[in-house]
């Protein structure tokens, strides 16, 4: 199986006050391509900072990442500003659509930033805007849409510029269980049909049954990889 | 990413809070429209000042004799041209030369029963088109006729502190061109109000020959005063008019004063510009340094899906433009109008403010604005580029913002 996103002995710490803390310490991982995994663990465990280092929103303090066959810990902030456009979707707890803009005009807003023609955009926003199943609420803005339709919005918005890798922080966390299942039900799928790799973190046990891979993080370590049976 | 592509993004988020969107609004279109109603003012009032003094005193050229002194009203014979008739004449035959004519000025007393006043004597060619304005001030009484021996006319302001009005006599004081101090009695003929009190309060016209004779000037002037139809036409005049034996002065020479006082002023509104537009650069500032703060996190959700720092940066300077460009087209509108208003009914001053100003310098008691089409686009440009360049900190603050950072919102 291809790789995707490997990490080698990534440690990333934070200091508070005089306090130093390790969110990560010592970390290693591989993500292959077409995966659909889940990061577990209690809050503080180290998900989200591990998901942000993959994502290229932080960087380590040490260890390498490389994502494909680019290592990304050594670049300048325009150069992981590309890589994320093109290569990595973020879904977020919080939604994270830009409120003055539609859902289609959020979905187009990546590919719009990397340079993609007109006619293109469109289909492509309009295709994926389908394939979440909220086609017919493209011209909403985010407030005229439900908890459960921004977070579609949000899945559609991160597979645009067809990307190796979703990454999705607690994608759940804000739904009802109904909106939540139908969520990871559409990642699921889009998982199958489009091959890209979905990393999402997660405590929440009922979201874990879709993964096919459950990494286990505790105090910024990995105390458990298994694979798992996925709920089809 | 093309900053162009950015525009529509800019445009959506200055509708996010539209209470604070149009408060900006308000304060940029307030802004550029006091700039635009003080630089009309001060233009109108400049230009009032000049034309005023080159219609009623200096006119466009003067030659007066080489030895004279500027500023004096000396009837010395030396100071005098001597029989100045032909050379207005042969000024007058010249293009663009609407009026050409000699003009004998003294000091002097004008008296009535109960007060008196030390004022400026000209004695004119009461047919010389150079006084048609004044024969349009006329309030009451008639103009000076050339053959009118006894005749005067004043101005209003001057007969009212004299309490004279037309036919009261007063007794008018010269000093002769041997200094020696000559009286005579004059009946007042007309009554004129200029609207320019530094004129009003103080001159007296009589006709040029009585003058001479009171003066003993025989058929001297103290000037030959030259009015063109075009200010812009002095050079070209002057290099025809044969002036030997004679000094040439234009218009910009004569009213040096005033030039250099308006020149004065117009500094000041220069300062009271950059104030004003530093004032609107930092509303501009403020609005978008509080949007950033509130929209943090939706700027790091810009980041992680790929946007640059430079475009976040290119947005947010996009919004400044966007914000002082609709605030300046708005302040265009609402400062024409008020130019407009400026241009045509104008703001009346007291006249002891317009008296303010000095005797030099021709303030009318109402004053005019002008519309300045290349001073506002100007101020226009400059409060654009300003309020554009406002943005810098609040753009260089969410430019450089780590992903990480904007997303915890802090």
């Amino acid at each position: 199986m291809t790789t995707t996103v490997r990490l080698e002995r990534v440690t990333r710490r934070y200091t508070i006050g005089a306090a130093e803390t390790r969110a990560l310490d010592d970390v290693s991982l591989t993500i292959g391509a077409g995966e659909f995994t889940a990061l577990v663990g209690p809050s503080g465990s180290g998900k989200t900072t591990l998901l942000q280092l993959i994502g290229c929103l932080d960087r380590p303090d040490q260890g390498v990442i490389t994502l494909g066959d680019q290592v990304v810990t050594g670049l300048s902030a325009d150069q992981r500003a590309d890589l994320r456009l093109r290569s990595i979707g973020f879904v977020f707890q919080f939604f994270a659509l830009v409120p003055v803009l539609t859902a289609f005009e959020n979905v187009e807003l990546p590919l719009l930033l990397a340079g993609v023609a007109a006619a293109e955009r469109r289909a492509r926003a309009l295709g994926l805007l389908d394939a979440v199943g909220i086609a017919d609420r493209a011209q909403h803005r985010p407030d005229q849409l439900s908890g459960g339709e921004q977070q579609r919005v949000a899945i559609a918005r991160a597979l645009a510029p067809r990307p190796l890798l979703v990454l999705a922080d607690e994608p759940t966390a804000n739904l009802d269980t109904a909106n939540g299942q139908q969520a990871m039900e559409i990642m699921q799928r889009l998982n199958r049909e489009l091959g890209t790799a979905f990393v999402f973190a997660t405590h929440d046990p009922r979201v874990m049954h879709y993964a096919r891979r459950i990494v286990e993080l505790r105090d910024g370590r990995i105390v458990a990889d298994r694979a798992a049976v996925a709920v089809a | 990413m093309s900053i162009a592509r950015l525009w529509h993004l800019a445009w959506r988020d200055l509708g996010r809070n539209r209470r604070r969107t149009g408060f900006t609004i308000i304060a940029v279109a307030l802004g550029m429209a006091l700039l635009m109603m003080t630089n009309a003012l001060i233009a109108g009032v400049v230009d009032d000042s000049l034309q005023n003094s080159i219609m009623l005193r200096t006119g466009h050229i003067q030659l007066r004799a080489a030895g004279a002194r500027d500023g004096e009203l000396s009837v010395r014979w030396r100071d005098l041209l001597l029989d100045p008739g032909p050379q207005a004449a042969q000024a007058a035959a010249l293009p663009h030369v609407t009026s050409a004519t000699p003009v004998l000025w003294t000091s002097g007393m004008l008296a009535s029963a109960g007060e008196s006043v030390g004022l400026q004597v000209y004695g004119i060619d009461p047919a010389a088109p150079a006084y048609d304005r004044l024969r349009a001030a006329l309030r009451r009484g008639q103009f000076l006729a050339a053959d009118m021996r006894d005749g005067v006319v004043l101005g209003e302001s001057l007969a009212d502190t004299l309490r004279v009005d037309v036919g009261g006599q007063v007794r008018l004081t010269v000093a002769d061109s041997a200094g020696v101090a000559r009286e005579a009695g004059f009946i007042v003929q007309g009554v004129f109000s200029t609207g320019i009190p530094a004129f009003d309060d103080h001159a007296v016209l009589a006709p040029l020959a009585t003058v001479q004779r009171l003066s003993d000037a025989s058929r001297r002037a103290s000037a030959i005063v030259i009015h063109l139809d075009d200010a812009r036409a002095t050079g070209e005049v002057a290099a025809a008019l044969d002036v030997t034996g004679m000094r040439l002065q234009t218009w910009e020479q004569l009213n040096q004063q005033v030039i250099q006082t308006m020149r004065s002023a117009s500094a000041f509104y220069v300062l009271l510009d950059a104030i004003v537009i530093l004032i609107v650069a930092s509303v501009i500032a403020n609005t978008l340094l509080m949007s950033i703060f509130e929209r943090l996190r939706e700027i790091g959700v810009l980041l992680a899906i790929g946007m640059r720092g430079r475009e976040v940066l290119g947005l947010m300077v996009l919004e400044a433009a966007l914000l002082g460009a609709a605030g300046i087209v708005a302040g265009l509108a609402v400062g024409g109008a008020g130019v407009a208003y400026l241009a045509t009914i104008g703001i009346s001053i007291d006249r002891s403010v317009a008296g303010v100003a000095g005797d030099a310098i021709a303030i009318s008691n109402t004053m005019y604005g002008r519309a300045v089409p290349e001073v506002f686009a100007g101020l226009a440009l400059a409060m654009l580029a300003i309020t554009t360049a406002a943005a810098g900190y609040p753009a260089w603050y969410a430019a450089r913002l780590e992903p990480v950072q904007a997303l915890r919102g802090r």
